[in-house]
Parts: structure tokens; C-alpha cells; sequence
């Protein structure tokens, strides 16, 4: 397989408001604040989420599926993206879906379920699969081409979007459509309340007092092109997918080794794949999740794979700004680089109170900083130790 | 074609070889036995979709000559798992939805937490033998098994893994039961190694067959040779007629089941379609010399 694949367009959905401008002047901003979900019955310590301002009004259902937030936010950004790239009415029927999706429709059949549900449905007890999720945005691009939903939990979008450039690289198509979307959903977010990894105050990777992780909901999606078809018609690209690499722990269902061969490995394999060296990287946005284990040890796997160069290699502390958002956060953090790419510079992280001496990286605190190196790394993790990592380059960077 | 079928396996009551899939059980009782086969040590603290991927998988790795005494032969790092399921976790969902709506988040068991994560079969799958190449999940629909089959030959042309361990589980679980309206619905897995043919030359595995083509739409065949077993909902054989509903599972069972075609001498190609508008099919042929 070969071909270079660049990314041609973005849109994105996140708690910093609509649209992929929205997203980056946020994140020069310093990000956004959690606030309280409202579910008194559950019993959360934390219900602490990054919210996006509102909920879109459409679409309300595909077929007989009444569709919740998630794939809502999914055809959004989706939209926004593939009218970024350019592509119209014939172009979007051809286009490949590739979504990596952790929850679905989750809080339509959640609602459902506590009796909370009030969509007219001609079917109202129908439950789906994540694909709808898809599937909704298939059908919005007027696409009938495959939609593939990957569903490798909290790295599920990081996954997504490497299927996507190996669709192209293996000549199965010229552009897809990849990216994830997520609601806000009572069972994952019970899930961490249960397991005390739900942080009161809010989303601290890399601090001290960091108490776990806080979610977010949103989408964020991405067009990937061939190089070739993208210079046919002139598209304008943010950033090239150089590398990317897929590895697993294979060893907790649910906690990261603590070695971090496989988160390594994976990185080193990704670097491989685009042809660069630990020296070429000029901004990572790490999984960085907030989670007490998660950040010692992804800290420990960018020194050993690059040295005294964390020193000087600065971290985009995305899930501080916009929270986890789950399934989303691996095509949130190719966004974001795509993004940083395009401006050159990589936005300060919220305030660290006390930066965690196990943490021996560099997250800059004191306004953006130029990105001095052609390419930025994008770590994205999951229970079940999986492990995706994603190297872009600069779109002006000849290779 | 740089990938090929080595090995196959089943979890299925009372099958216990491939072949069973296309004919009347004899009546014997070696076929397989959840009762038996999913109680034990290994089997502590894992969801019903779990459990049945593993004696799946296990039974494929065995089939191809990579598990020699519960052991994996291959290298781990270099080793692939994809799961496709559609209802692998709905019972463990259900059940966190309802303890939280009943008893709020402190009547959550944790021991129950992994299930809550959409890979969660495919993560056991990987701690069970050690494998630590990509790890895939999909949940795609009807297609979702020839899908996951397809995505582990495109890894293994990418040059992601040498080997790949595709697993189509869907568990007969009560919360799938209540989904389906009572419908018939298979409880069961099935598995298969797709394998790079140098990976397969250098340890001199015997090839099965071979994915020629995939696509949505019914494919031409690859081959001058006839179709010879045709599994498709409107023709030929109906797994989801004979054992219900068999959603993510489907396109995995298919090809074990032509898989024991193509070792029995079944002549012609295999055609296996999953779904409608548009249908999604896979062509299985005899490996030939490339292979």
C-alpha cells in the first residue's frame, strides 16, 4: 500500500461551540469550563461534563431510530467538514463513512429506559447498534458508499481515521469521511463515578491533585484524500496523515500497563511509518485523560521515546479544554493537530496548579508557542489496552 | 492475494466441526456445550459475548497450528484481533442503566465495568493469548462479520499484523431476547485466522481459502470457476434460517461454514451476502499456487 493521504477538511462540534473556528480560537482561549449534568437520580459525586452549548434540532430521527445528541452532533460536523473539502452532490454520494463511535444512540435507549423518552417512534422499542451513528451521517451526505462504525471504545476514532487512510492507501477509495461523535451518556459516566476515576473539579491531566478524568460530548470529523485526487481538483490541505500505528496491552481489561511497552512500541511504530525520527516532532496531544495511572505512564512513554527532547516538546493539553469525549477524542486530537498545523503554533494549556513530578513533560502554561518541527503526535487509548497513535505533518512540508 | 484463511472455529451448541454448519447434526453428543464449555477459572468475571469469543478463538488458533498447550505460537506483537458484534454488550448496558435509574451509581458492581466498554471482548480476546498487534472492533449491522473479514486482510496488506483473528459473536443473552421481541436468535460464536502468506509459508501452515473479493453489491466472480455454495437471506443457505438471528456473527459463521466446504472437496466458489440495500458479499475460492 502506498500514496500519501492528506487531510482536506474539518468541522467539529465541542463544548467550545460549532465549528471548527469555534474549536481553535477556544483553544487559544484557554478552553472551556464543565458544568453539572442534571440527574439527580443517578447519585454521581461528579457530574461534572464539558458541554457543548446546545443541542442541534435536527436531524430528529433516521428512518424509525429517534436519534439523540450524539448522532446530531455527528452530521454537524460532518457537513461542516465535507463543505471545507469542497466536495458537493456527486462527490458525497461516493463518499466513504468511517466513524469511530464508544456509546451510539446511548442516551435515547438510556432515556428509554427510565421511562424519560418522549419521541413519537413508530417503533419505539427498537434498540440499535452504534452504526447509526454512521449511518445517520451517510444518509444526511446523501452518501451510498460503506459506513463503518469502529467501536475500540475511547480510542475508537483514532482507529477509525487509520482504516480510513489504509481505505486509501489501499486504493479501496479517493476520500473518506472520517471522525466520532458522542452524547453524554448516564452508563459511562457511572462507570468512572464507580471506579473514583471522575475528577469534582475538573479535567487536570498532568496535575498533581488530578483526581481522573471529566467527559465531554461533541463530534469532530475529517476529510482524508490521496494526494492525488486532492491535487486534481486543487484542494487546499491542512496537514498529511504521515504515520500511524495500532498496538495492545493485552494485558487489564480496563488499566494501562504500567510498563508502556505497547504504548511505545506503538509510537515508535507510527514515527516509522511517516519516516521521521523523535527529533521531527514539534507538538503532541497526548491521551492525557486526567486519570492517575494514564498520565505517568503515557509520560514516561514520550521519554523514552523522545528523550531529553520533551524538555522543549510541548503538549497540547486538549481533554484540560474540551474534556474526554470519549470515542471522539482520537479524531479530537487529529483536529486539533490539523489545526495547529495550519496556524503554526500550539495553544497553552489551562492553569496547573502543581504540575505532578511524575509527569516529566512540557505543558506549556504561558501563551501559545510557535511548533518548531514539521509533524505533531496524537496518542489515543482504551480500556481493553488499546493503543492508536497518529502522526501529522504540515501541509507545506515537501516529502 | 497477500492473506489467506488458516484456521477456523466455532462456539456454537452442539456443532463441532465446520461442516455441521451446512448439514443435519448426526445426533452424537461431541458438539460443542456452553454448560460446560463457558464455566471454569478462565471464564470468572467476563460477559456471556466474551466468553463464547474465546472458545472461538481458541478453537481457530488451534485449527491453523498456533495454539500449542493453551499457548500462542505466533508473535503476539504482530498478532491481530478484530471482534465484530452488534448486541456484544447490550446485557451488561441494560443492566448498568437500570442499577443506576434504581439505585443510583453506588449499586454498580466494578467486577462488571469492563463489559460497559464497546470492545471489551476483543480486549479478552488479546489478555487471553497475548496479543498484542491491533485490536479492532466493529459493530457495523448485518455486514459487520464479512466487514471485520475484510478489515483483517486490509490490515494485513497495510502491514499492520501477520496475523489476524476475526471473531463474530453475538451472545443469547436476555436483554437481546427482549430486543428481538423473542425472536430466534443465535447465542454463539465463530472465528477465523487470516494470515499473510509469507507469515503462513515461513511456519508451513496449510492455506483454506481465500477472500478474492468483497464488496457492497453482489461481486463477479474472481475466478472462470462456478459458485458452488451460495449463503444468502433470499437463496442458497440461510444460517440466520437454521439458528435465528445471527447479526455481528453472521458474516464470520459464513465463512467457517466455507471454510468446511472448501476441506470437504465442495466444488465451485464460496458466496457469502449479509444485509440488503445494499447487500454486502464475500467470494471464497480455493487457494491456488500464489497462495
Amino acid at each position: 500500500m502506498t500514496g500519501r493521504v492528506l487531510v482536506t477538511g474539518v468541522g467539529a462540534v465541542s463544548c467550545l461551540g460549532s465549528g471548527r473556528a469555534a474549536l481553535w480560537h477556544g483553544l487559544l482561549a484557554g478552553g472551556g469550563q464543565p458544568r453539572d449534568v442534571i440527574d439527580p437520580h443517578a447519585h454521581m459525586e461528579s457530574a461534572l461534563m464539558y458541554l457543548t452549548p446546545e443541542v442541534p434540532a435536527a436531524p430528529v430521527a433516521l428512518a424509525h431510530v429517534p436519534l439523540s445528541a450524539g448522532p446530531r452532533f455527528a452530521v454537524a460536523a460532518a457537513r461542516e467538514a465535507v463543505d471545507d473539502a469542497g466536495l458537493a452532490g456527486p462527490a458525497r454520494a461516493g463518499l466513504p463513512v468511517v466513524l469511530g463511535v464508544e456509546m451510539g444512540n446511548a442516551r435515547m435507549h438510556e432515556d428509554r429506559r427510565t421511562g424519560t423518552h418522549r419521541t413519537a417512534s413508530s417503533d419505539p422499542d427498537r434498540w440499535t447498534p452504534m452504526t447509526v451513528t454512521a449511518a445517520a451521517v451517510a444518509a444526511a451526505l446523501g452518501s451510498r458508499e460503506t459506513h463503518t462504525s469502529v467501536g475500540n471504545a475511547c480510542a475508537a476514532s483514532a482507529y477509525a481515521l487509520t482504516v480510513a487512510a489504509d481505505m486509501i492507501r489501499a486504493g479501496e477509495a479517493d476520500v473518506v469521511l472520517t471522525g466520532g461523535a458522542e452524547g453524554a451518556t448516564r452508563v459511562g459516566m457511572g462507570a468512572f463515578n464507580r471506579l473514583g476515576a471522575a475528577d469534582p473539579v475538573r479535567c487536570r491531566p498532568f496535575d498533581r491533585g488530578r483526581r481522573g478524568t471529566v467527559f465531554g460530548d461533541g463530534a469532530a470529523m475529517l476529510v482524508l484524500e490521496s494526494a492525488d485526487h486532492a491535487r486534481a481538483r486543487g484542494a487546499h490541505a491542512y496537514a498529511e496523515v504521515a504515520g500511524a500505528a495500532w498496538s495492545c496491552d493485552a494485558r487489564h481489561p480496563t488499566a494501562p500497563d504500567p510498563s508502556a511497552t505497547h504504548v511505545i512500541r506503538a509510537m515508535r511504530e507510527a514515527l516509522d511509518a511517516a519516516g521521521l525520527g523523535p527529533a521531527d516532532v514539534g507538538a503532541v496531544v497526548p491521551h492525557g485523560t486526567g486519570t492517575a495511572l494514564n498520565d505517568v505512564v503515557e509520560s514516561h512513554a514520550m521519554r523514552a521515546v523522545f528523550g531529553a527532547h520533551c524538555d522543549r516538546l510541548p503538549l497540547i493539553n486538549l481533554k484540560a479544554m474540551i474534556g474526554h469525549t470519549a470515542g471522539v477524542a482520537g479524531a479530537f486530537g487529529c483536529a486539533t493537530a490539523a489545526l495547529a498545523l495550519r496556524a503554526g503554533v500550539v495553544p497553552a494549556s489551562p492553569r496547573i496548579d502543581e504540575p505532578d513530578p511524575e509527569c516529566a513533560v512540557l505543558v506549556p502554561q504561558d501563551g501559545t508557542r510557535p511548533i518548531e518541527r514539521p509533524a505533531v503526535m496524537v496518542n489515543s487509548y482504551a480500556f481493553g489496552g488499546n493503543n492508536a497513535c497518529v502522526v501529522l505533518t504540515g501541509g507545506a512540508v515537501d516529502r | 492475494m497477500s492473506a489467506v484463511v488458516t484456521g477456523v472455529g466455532m462456539a456454537v451448541e452442539g456443532l463441532a466441526d465446520p461442516d455441521d454448519l451446512l448439514h443435519p447434526l448426526t445426533g452424537d453428543d461431541s458438539g460443542f456445550d456452553p454448560k460446560v464449555a463457558l464455566t471454569g477459572r478462565g471464564m470468572r468475571h467476563k460477559d456471556r459475548a466474551s466468553r463464547l469469543a474465546l472458545v472461538a478463538a481458541a478453537d481457530a488458533l488451534t485449527d491453523a497450528g498456533l495454539l500449542t498447550d493453551g499457548t500462542y505460537a505466533g508473535c503476539g506483537d504482530r498478532t491481530a484481533v478484530v471482534v465484530s458484534t452488534n448486541f456484544g454488550n447490550l446485557d451488561s448496558v441494560c443492566s448498568f442503566a437500570d442499577t443506576i435509574a434504581g439505585e443510583g451509581v453506588v449499586g454498580l458492581s466494578p467486577l462488571g465495568l469492563p463489559h460497559t466498554s464497546s470492545n471489551s471482548v476483543a480486549g479478552w480476546v488479546a489478555i487471553e493469548h497475548h496479543l498484542r498487534g491491533p485490536n479492532l472492533t466493529v459493530c457495523n449491522g448485518a455486514s459487520s462479520g464479512l466487514d471485520a473479514l475484510f478489515w483483517a486482510q486490509l490490515m494485513i496488506e497495510a502491514g499492520r499484523a501477520d496475523a489476524t483473528v476475526v471473531v463474530g459473536v453475538e451472545p443469547g443473552t436476555g436483554a437481546v431476547a427482549r430486543l428481538l421481541d423473542g425472536a430466534r436468535s443465535l447465542d454463539g460464536a465463530a472465528a477465523v485466522v487470516v494470515e499473510s502468506v509469507p507469515h503462513r509459508r515461513a511456519r508451513g501452515a496449510a492455506p483454506r481459502a481465500v477472500i478474492a473479493d468483497f464488496r457492497r453489491g453482489t461481486p463477479t466472480s474472481a475466478t472462470a470457476r462456478p459458485v458452488g455454495l451460495r449463503m444468502d437471506p433470499d437463496g442458497g443457505v440461510d444460517l440466520a434460517g437454521r439458528f435465528g438471528e445471527c447479526s455481528g456473527a453472521l458474516g464470520v459463521l459464513q465463512c467457517v461454514a466455507g471454510v468446511g466446504y472448501l476441506d470437504a472437496g465442495g466444488a465451485g466458489d464460496v458466496l457469502a451476502t449479509a444485509g440488503r440495500d445494499p447487500a454486502t458479499s464475500m467470494l471464497l475460492t480455493l487457494p491456488g499456487r500464489a497462495s
